[in-house]
């Protein structure tokens, strides 16, 4: 009994630490399959933390949670218009944007709430429980008794699926990633698509910020994104660039980091931090072709025009 | 007549260097001055208590800025060396781990008899952990193609986790209580290089790693090719003769060794052992002082201490000017955005006159 | 009738060069138009300004009668404006129906469902145009002729006013290009005028309605393809070029029969045969040469022998092997079938100067390192002996008389033809046994093609043990100047040219043929230009 107990509370933590790698990942997906990667989203989750929590404290959480969609996508914003509209080298400019986000939120933060760290507390969003499917055994907690981030999360796997594979701006977009030349012959805006598909890659990881301080916390603490943008990109390395395969790779994130705290509970000794480094290990294995080949968009990274 | 005007319009890429960085260090002070004054700061105090700081007295220059800049000058020496070539190593923040924990790992392990050889044998060590980090990546883009970026980005989490477990682990201190390893041995220690102060060897050592590079880019043949190849790999393959392969893998296996040093002189010159969260992101900051640098080895000292001095600067500003330290990072990512754009400027200038 | 498209005394320059210089051009209904010229004559330049891809410095645009103002290849399409392109106009990882849909702005999906409709149009398309398309496989797996033909159908789902297709027949086979062809009468009997972009002259004969041929940005001639011959049309395309070159070109551009064109050339060869027979060691020697595989290599059984002081000359359009050859010649790609009996070192004049004979951002000083950084008399222990360099480079310089400050000027700061000479003075260092030229002049003006010509001359016929020069040229002219003996390539293949057929005119036709596939019917009898070729007879000493 004690071990199903352990079993279902390791699911709901994985599924819940999964929900904004998967938001964020969700998100980069887009980005990166219009040709960006945007090495920045750790600084739209951080903003996304911090905006969503300003804007609980001023009207409410689910206020909360558009000001952190907001305030995300602005952080794109300032990556795409460096390094989509100027041109400038995306990995540099993204690693600007989340050290330059780290520090004015914490600026931010601080200022408005004095340097001394005050635990802040938040109202949350509470969770929504599903009928009839909240009762699946095991599984069914753990999906279906979530906050409506999570619930946004499910829907964005076959809306973004639908939207990238079958209609003709998924189309337009993903040629802008693979072929950017291809694409402005085909009279696709390359600049533009890549503009908004960074933006709502941003807004992606603004909503998985704020999901981690009003839903998650329930506070704000200085780089309490702790490296969730950069993992998102690891999930979508993983994921293959499709949402089905993204959204069971954040899964998989999200199970190999709860692994850690059920491992605790259980005071098992067993070395977790490995079990963390494997869904990393796993990328590469597939990045190198061991299961399948995990092919990156060939224009990813590469600016436009040249 | 286009001939002549191409001659006059001829500038010395060194003073458009100079000029572009001086631009943007300007733009930076302009826009951070504008930001703080926004966040109901005196800009004027902030950057006045900043600077006492970092340069204040030369305790405070040596001891805080020099040190704090020694591990920013050895990752963003890796970085530059890679970016000149062209390979975009965004993976210094894991080889600088795996350099740390191999030197720490030998220095603990080596029976006592080793001690008078402890130093060179670690430094050693953690030069060809850092290398060993890199070349998984560097093989994943010579044999496979598959990109640099996202597999050393990849890499630095496995290294960080690999640092997690052997601190929790195999390497945790004796006594058990902190996630941390036990203190190195003396003979490990780097010495210090001022009496009297905190600053140690590894400053120097990066500074000698700094110019060796700067020589090896310009006056040796090996350097040249890895500044043809990073220019044009058409170019170096047709005109060059020579196949950019083993510079690839050269210049990626250096880049992980001066990082891997990095990891361990940090170590075996501060904090004499090692810990979760040993390094802020150094490897990423190296980005930065990298690119500020322009790729260019000696610039790479200089701009080093300036990241070193925002760092130590940045408490003194908060205890200071009332200004959180956190802006100091604020201010790190307007240089490189400012430097960006600049570049782009003049790109764009030199497009359009062609 | 309403011209289906009009351009009306269009201008446009890239920098100093005018690529297009006050043409004009009519298109009616329903025709193909075949525009013709040699390499740089601005043919491409107009259809681009057409398809709305450039914008003309000066001039304007008609379309269906109505003066429009183009200012992306979107524009163009809206008003039924389509292109087909050689290059970068299919996503690779994307399928054929995808292409098709995305050119289209058309929703796609992987089964069709929801936009069954769709794909059900392009098949009913594809079958009324007679086009066998593969739909399902990423274009990056098919041949080129398929991808041609995706390339046409996505093209021609709309309203098509006007299609221009840049030089479609110069990756197809032969009976792939009488497909084209069908295609292409099938499109015009329904309305569509085409212009096609060319330079191989019976291919334009046998399918277009009427032709204008350009040369050096100039309007030369239109006139119905059915009152014209392969012959004036080779006329009109290289005629004033010749008159450029010197008294001798001038004679045979006039189509004096009386002297034979290749009177000089021939004259060189012979009087030079004693000397070069006295020394006639070979300095590269390639035997049977295949690179690459599948229908199309890039050579197939090439052999040739280069001796020491000639200059061979290597005619042929773009992109026929010539890039390959060199590429061999230089040491840089190993043949996959023959041998290839080659010197150690050879200097490589290579056609891309800007890309790959030059680093943009090194000095003049570096540029020449490449060359030298290798070489053991420029190290000093394991450093860079920079300053015999800098000697070096000045004095090169100082010979090619280069227009720059310094040596220490960016090579990304100098013109065209003063890159060039770099480049040149450069590849002559390394050329002490062979220097392998590939279009050494191109886009130069008068004064660097002179000197750069000269000093590949000089190199030939100087010194005691002169190297052995390929020059690889597509203008025709400067191989027949240059040149001591001459072989055209097409498709892969070398074809010796004997010294008889020395003239522009035969030489025109061979490397403006829609090429059988090279074997037979092309003189000479065989693929040997060492064998075959001026100094039939020979025998190469290896």
């Amino acid at each position: 009994m004690t071990d199903l107990a352990a079993l279902s509370s390791f699911v709901v933590a994985a599924v819940g630490l999964a929900v904004p790698l998967g938001l964020a990942a969700l998100g980069e997906t887009v980005s990166q399959r219009s040709g960006v990667i945007n090495i920045g989203l750790e600084g739209s989750v951080i903003w996304g933390a911090l905006g969503g929590a300003l804007g609980a404290l001023a009207v409410g959480p689910y206020w909360g949670l558009a000001t952190g969609v907001l305030a995300g996508g602005l952080a794109a914003l300032v990556f795409a218009g460096f390094a989509v509209r100027l041109g400038t080298d995306q990995i540099i400019t993204g690693t600007a944007v989340t050290i330059g986000s780290l520090g004015f939120t914490g600026a931010v933060f601080q200022s408005r709430f004095g340097a001394t760290g005050l635990a802040l507390e938040l109202q949350t969003v509470p969770a929504w429980e599903v009928p009839l499917l909240s009762r699946i055994p095991l599984l069914g907690p753990a999906f279906f008794d979530q906050a409506v981030t999570a619930y946004l999360a499910y829907a964005m796997v076959p809306l973004l699926g639908w939207f990238l594979f079958r209609t003709r701006w998924g189309l337009a977009l993903r040629a802008a990633g693979e072929s950017p030349e291809a694409a402005h012959a085909a009279g696709v805006p390359v600049v533009r698509t890549r503009m908004l598909a960074a933006v709502f890659g941003g807004a992606m990881a603004g909503l998985a910020g704020a999901h981690l301080s009003l839903v998650h916390t329930g506070t704000f603490a200085e780089n309490m994104s702790a490296g969730k943008g950069f993992i998102a990109i690891a999930v979508v390395v993983l994921g293959r660039w499709r949402p089905w395969g993204v959204f069971a790779a954040a899964l998989f994130f999200g199970g190999a980091e709860a692994l850690q705290f059920t491992l605790q509970a259980l005071d098992a000794d067993l070395p977790y931090p490995l079990f963390l480094a494997l869904p990393y290990v796993l990328s590469l294995a597939a990045l190198a072709g061991w299961f399948g080949r995990s092919r990156a968009p060939e224009g990813l990274a590469l600016p436009w025009p040249r | 007549m286009s001939r002549g005007f191409s001659i006059t319009a001829r500038l010395r890429p060194e003073l458009v260097a100079t000029i572009t960085a001086t631009v943007a260090v300007i733009a930076t002070l302009a826009v951070a001055a504008t930001l703080l004054a926004l966040g109901g700061h005196s800009p004027g105090d902030a950057f006045a208590a900043l600077a006492r700081g970092a340069f204040g007295t030369w305790d405070r220059f040596v001891s805080f800025t020099l040190v704090r800049a020694t591990p920013l000058l050895l990752t963003g020496l890796a970085v530059a060396l890679a970016f000149r070539a062209r390979v975009w190593n965004i993976g210094a923040e894991g080889q600088l781990h795996a350099g740390a924990l191999a030197g720490v790992a030998v220095a603990l392990l080596l029976p006592g008899a080793g001690a008078v050889l402890a130093l060179p044998i670690t430094l050693l060590a953690a030069a060809a952990a850092g290398a060993l980090w890199a070349s998984v990546p560097a093989a994943m883009k010579t044999e496979m193609g598959v990109g640099e970026v996202i597999t050393t980005l990849l890499m630095n989490f496995v290294a960080l986790f690999l640092a997690q477990f052997l601190v929790q682990g195999p390497l945790r201190e004796s006594r058990g209580v902190f996630n941390q390893t036990d203190e190195i041995p003396a003979a490990a220690h780097l010495p210090a290089l001022l009496p009297d102060t905190r600053l140690h060897l590894g400053f120097l050592f990066g500074v000698v790693i700094a110019v060796t590079l700067w020589l090896f880019l310009t006056r040796t043949p090996g350097g040249f090719r890895i500044r043809a190849a990073g220019a044009s790999v058409r170019a170096a393959e047709v005109s060059g003769r020579f196949s950019v392969t083993p510079v690839i893998w050269l210049s990626f296996l250096a880049s992980g060794a001066i990082a891997g040093l990095a990891g361990w002189i940090q170590i075996a010159g501060v904090t004499h052992r090692m810990y979760e969260g040993l390094s802020p992101g150094w490897g990423y900051t190296a980005i930065a002082v990298a690119l500020l640098a322009r790729l260019h080895p000696l610039a790479v000292v200089v701009t080093a201490i300036v990241f070193g001095a925002l760092s130590a600067g940045g408490g003194a500003m908060q205890r200071e000017a009332g200004v959180p330290e956190v802006w100091v990072r604020g201010i790190e990512a307007l240089v490189i955005l400012a430097v960006l754009t600049a570049d782009r400027i003049v790109q764009g200038m030199a497009a359009s006159r062609d | 009738m309403t011209a289906a498209a009009r351009l009306d005394s269009i201008t446009r320059r890239f920098g100093h060069v005018t690529a297009l210089d006050t043409v004009d051009f009519e298109l009616a209904p329903g025709e193909i138009h075949g525009l013709l010229g040699e390499n740089g004559a601005g043919k491409t330049t107009l259809a681009n300004i057409l398809g709305g891809l450039l914008v003309a410095d000066a001039g304007g645009v008609e379309i269906g009668g109505r003066a429009v103002d183009l200012r992306s290849a979107r524009d163009a399409r809206a008003l039924g404006v389509a292109m087909v392109h050689q290059h970068f106009s299919l996503v690779p990882r994307f399928t054929g129906f995808e292409n098709v849909a995305l050119f289209n702005g058309e929703a796609w999906t992987r089964r069709g469902t929801a936009t069954r409709g769709y794909r059900s149009q392009v098949e009913a398309r594809a079958r009324e145009l007679k086009l066998a398309v593969e739909l399902d496989a990423p274009v990056a797996e098919l041949g080129v002729g398929e991808r041609q033909r995706i390339e046409i159908l996505k093209a021609l789902m709309s309203d098509t006013r006007v299609l221009l297709l840049d030089e479609p027949t110069a990756v197809l086979a032969p009976q792939e290009v009488d497909g084209l062809f069908a295609v292409l009468r099938e499109v015009a009997g329904a309305g569509t005028a085409i212009v096609l972009v060319a330079h191989k002259l019976d291919e334009v004969l046998a399918v277009a309605d009427r032709v204008t041929v350009l040369r050096r940005g100039r309007h030369v001639l239109t006139e119905a393809a059915a009152g014209l011959t392969a012959r004036e049309l080779a006329k009109a395309m290289v005629g004033r070029g010749l008159a450029a070159a010197g008294a001798r070109g001038a004679g045979w551009a006039a189509g004096s029969e009386g002297e034979p064109p290749s009177a000089r050339a021939a004259a060189d060869a012979g009087g030079r045969a004693g000397q070069s027979e006295a020394d006639a060691d070979p300095v590269a020697v390639l035997d049977d040469v295949t690179v690459g595989s599948g229908e199309a290599p890039a050579l197939r059984d090439v052999s040739l022998t280069v001796h020491r002081g000639e200059i061979l000359g290597i005619a042929g359009v773009d992109g026929n092997g010539q890039r390959a050859l060199a590429a061999v010649l230089a040491g840089m790609v190993r043949p996959d079938t023959g041998t290839a009996n080659l010197s150690e070192e050879a200097g490589w004049i290579p056609q891309d100067r800007s890309d790959e004979g030059l680093v943009k951002d090194f000095t003049i000083v570096e540029n020449v390192a490449l060359a030298l950084h290798g070489n053991a008399s420029h190290r000093r222990g394991p450093w860079l002996d920079w300053a015999g360099i800098a000697d070096r480079s000045a004095a090169l310089v100082d010979e090619m008389d280069v227009l720059a400050g310094s040596p220490d000027a960016r090579a990304g700061t100098l013109s065209g033809g003063n890159q060039q000479k770099v480049v040149t003075g450069r590849e002559l260092l390394r050329a002490g046994e062979l220097l392998v030229a590939e279009s050494p002049t191109r886009g130069l003006d008068v004064q660097a093609t002179r000197a750069v010509r000269a000093r590949i001359v000089e190199l030939a016929r100087t010194g005691d043990r002169p190297p052995g020069v390929v020059l690889i040229s597509t203008d025709l002219d400067e191989v027949l100047e240059l040149a001591d003996r001459i072989a055209v390539m097409v498709r892969g293949r070398l074809i010796p040219v004997p010294p008889e057929d020395c003239d522009a005119t035969a030489i025109g036709a061979l490397m403006l043929s829609a090429g059988s596939t090279g074997d037979g019917g092309h003189g000479g009898g065989g693929n040997d230009a060492g064998h075959g070729g001026g100094r039939a007879g020979r025998e190469h000493t290896t």
